[in-house]
């Protein structure tokens, strides 16, 4: 019996592997011209509003830019864990528990100044995401506990904490009775660049920046693809598994959390326990999408961005919801098929032959 | 709500993703786990509050005056009005979003006006103040409804920004004096009314709540439904579980079961979806629906509803919109305006509770009395409401206790 395997291929150009990405775009955006056509709207006006609301424009721009930035910073996120083939699945988490220390810190120091006072809740969303992966960073490097399952669950846990505290401890005494918890000094707001694009964005750039040359360019980062490519050689040259593991997935944590104090100072207003958005779980299909590269995240997370922009300008062009979000996930999928098969080609191996996978 | 169900989708591709290069690994990617789960965090619906003070009766448009010039839609009186609505859930889903916009609809043969609707927005996110965005400057709206809780503090914000555009939010308490008004209605005067029918059918006496948040709406509505029940059935107890979401088929479905289990023989509900009253109809038990008459869906556990009719409110703001006479309110509607009603009830509600039904509506639509009027008891036994005395707005739009024979806690 024959069945196909996905062989990689031997030498992918970093050209050609852009290409894959806009020809993967451009065939799910004529599918999706079908499914537009079978659902009685006009897929030229669809796209050209698409297009138009993602990038015509400083303020379209700016509203892409301001969806690129969680993006980016969860999508880094993932991809640092994922340089060394592990999968963090639960950034939807770090980024609230970030964003909830962030929140307790600024409620317990309100007297600082504006940069001091972001400075300290920027740090706090680092500390607050590591602090959440840190069970299943030392579950996994000491144990070998995998760490898909353990992230994900504690997404749900770090939400319910926040609907707690809503509820209860930290619910604000002048909110009439509403479960809300007081907004985040005025201080503490990012500054904006242009538009909605807050300071985030070059914060979002800096590190992916710093971490794309610290994966490529350094022993570090070297240690770290080889501990995730070939464990056994890793171990043989000296490289402390356990120590890469559990350096990979705090960092991993603590950039998500970054993103959750991001996503708190520069565009909401208050911790809610719906603050993360999705965002965390859009990082997995971004960091998938560059390959695990942070040097593509930036990238992907821009046109990720785009699309959830103009997917949602649509619907006031009486696209439904469902169609909106179908051709959203078509087109990223488009994407997501395109990169696998210029990276990897399909063999037909025969039963018999245990070469393969 | 789309974000969710996009994350799942994007769940979904990581694994395909994770599975076509663990093809080439030697690694232990073993396991993979699918489940984004919903964690609706919404806070939808929820009450309204006239900033300072509290309206004394509801301020229905229609009564303020025009204001020639400074009235924010002099120059497009020529124009058909555009109206603009968001919703926080899928037009789909039977309750609150469908009978919202069951009033779009009405307004569009009404009033001519043009419409247009977004569906599923989050609260939280960028979404809703793009989709506002494009409403606005690709659809020229002059009138903003949007129809969720969580969308004020924007509304508030866009309101600022785009004075010459009308901004209408449901269930919030902000206002300003140009351009930026909220509205809702006293759903707990049928909220007792449904009481009463479902006191007068529990042989457990014992009633299972499904209620989304602890916020004062809901609380509201409990105590009212318990007073009702009280009111025919001196025994009945309430049981509440709460759900932390205001749709969600999968929690609601179970809440309803779990209270079921628990000895309850009629579900009520505070949620948007049909769920609890599909595993009321397979349990054999009775339910009251909210927000539309949902006796489709379990024709034979449905008992009557506390229904939502917002059309003519629509169609009123949208007249003043398009004669300029539009003057931002805090508008918070009874009976006696019809935003709120009781679907008809079950056939074997018995004669002399549909009568005393009649009654109770008719003292209510005349304002010779309300629901919250005293000797009214919390669960611990205080008086909160003297005998004779009537609860005022300001108290009821701020309600954070429950009535004795309620089981459950808040918060």
């Amino acid at each position: 019996m024959m069945r196909p395997v996905l062989v990689r291929r031997d030498r992918v150009l970093p050209a050609v592997q852009g290409f894959g990405f806009l020809v993967g775009i451009f065939v799910a955006l004529v599918l999706g011209a079908i499914l537009l056509l079978v659902s009685d709207s006009n897929p030229v006006e669809v796209y050209e509003r698409m297009f138009d609301s993602a990038f015509r424009g400083t303020d379209s721009l700016s509203r892409t830019l301001e969806r690129a930035t969680p993006l980016a910073l969860t999508g880094l996120a993932v991809a640092v864990a994922g340089s060394m083939g592990l999968w963090n699945i639960g950034a939807e988490g770090q980024m609230m528990a970030g964003a909830t220390l962030a929140t307790g810190v600024a409620m317990m120091t309100d007297g600082l100044s504006g940069p001091l006072l972001i400075a300290v809740m920027l740090s706090c969303g680092v500390v607050g995401g590591m602090v959440l992966m840190l069970g299943p960073a030392l579950a996994r490097s000491h144990l070998g506990v995998n760490e898909i399952i353990t992230t994900l669950m504690l997404v749900y846990v770090s939400i319910r904490i926040v609907e707690w505290l809503e509820v209860g401890r930290w619910k604000d005494p002048d909110s009439l009775g509403f479960p809300r918890i007081e907004e985040v000094p005025g201080q503490a707001s990012l500054p904006q660049l242009f538009g909605r694009a807050n300071v985030g964005v070059l914060v979002a750039l800096g590190l992916l920046i710093v971490f794309s040359l610290a994966v490529s360019r350094t022993a570090w980062g070297y240690e770290l693809r080889l501990a995730g490519s070939s464990p056994n050689t890793a171990r043989y040259a000296g490289v402390s598994l356990r120590r890469k593991v559990l350096t990979a997935l705090l960092l991993s944590g603590g950039i998500a959390g970054l993103a959750g104090a991001v996503q708190l100072t520069g565009t909401e207003v208050r911790l809610t326990p719906g603050l993360s958005n999705g965002f965390g779980f859009s990082g997995i299909i971004v960091a998938a999408l560059a390959l695990m590269r942070p040097s593509g995240v930036a990238v992907v997370a821009f046109v990720f961005g785009a699309v959830q922009v103009g997917g949602q300008s649509i619907q006031t062009l009486g696209v439904s919801a469902a169609i909106s979000t179908i051709l959203q996930a078509m087109i990223l999928f488009g994407a997501l098929t395109a990169v696998v098969f210029f990276n990897y080609r399909i063999r037909w191996a025969g039963s018999g032959d245990g070469s393969d996978v | 709500m789309s974000s969710k169900i996009f994350s799942k989708l994007l769940v979904l591709m990581a694994v395909f993703a994770l599975l076509a290069t663990a093809c080439g690994n030697d690694d232990d990617a073993d396991t993979q786990t699918t489940g984004a789960d919903s964690t609706a965090t919404a806070m939808a619906e929820s009450t309204p509050m006239a900033d300072a003070t509290p309206m004394a009766e509801s301020t229905p448009m229609a009564e303020s005056t025009p204001m020639a010039d400074a009235t924010p839609m002099a120059e497009e009186m020529d124009d058909e009005v555009v109206a603009g609505f968001v919703y926080v859930g899928p037009v789909g889903d039977a309750g609150w979003t469908w009978a919202h916009d069951q009033g779009r609809r009405y307004v569009e043969t009404s009033t001519g006006a043009v419409t247009r609707f977004v569906q599923s927005v989050p609260e939280e996110g960028p979404d809703f103040r793009s989709t506002v965005v494009d409403l606005i400057e690709n659809e020229n709206a002059d009138v903003v409804f949007a129809t969720s809780f969580g969308y004020m503090d924007t509304m508030e914000e866009l309101s600022g920004v785009y004075p010459n555009v009308v901004f209408e939010h449901a269930s919030g308490y902000k206002k300003n004096d140009t351009n930026f008004g909220n509205y809702f209605g006293r759903m707990y005067q049928p909220r007792y009314l449904s009481g009463m029918a479902a006191g007068a059918l529990t042989e457990a006496n014992q009633i299972g709540y499904v209620a989304a948040f602890p916020i004062p709406e809901v609380i509201r509505g409990i105590n009212a439904f318990t007073l009702g029940a009280q009111r025919v059935n001196p025994d009945v107890e309430v049981h509440v579980t709460w759900t932390f979401t205001w749709f969600d088929p999968a929690v609601e479905g179970d809440s309803a079961s779990a209270l079921l289990e628990a000895g309850a023989d009629v579900i009520a509900m505070h949620q948007d979806s049909t769920a609890p009253g599909l595993a009321a109809e397979s349990a054999g038990a009775r339910w009251v629906s909210y927000n539309s008459d949902m006796s489709a869906f379990a024709p034979d556990a449905f008992i009557t509803a506390p229904v939502w009719n917002w059309g003519p409110y629509y169609e009123r703001v949208i007249d003043a919109v398009r004669d300029g006479s539009y003057t931002p309110g805090a508008y918070w509607g009874g009976m006696a305006d019809g935003i709120v009603d009781l679907a008809p009830l079950a056939a074997d509600v018995p004669a002399d509770v549909v009568a005393e039904i009649e009654e109770v509506r008719a003292e209510i639509e005349d304002g010779s009395w309300d629901v919250f009027t005293g000797e009214i008891t919390d669960q611990d036994g205080n008086v909160q409401v003297a005998a004779g005395e009537v609860m005022d707005d300001g108290a009821m739009l701020g309600m954070e206790f429950f009535v004795e024979g309620v089981v459950g806690s808040i918060g």
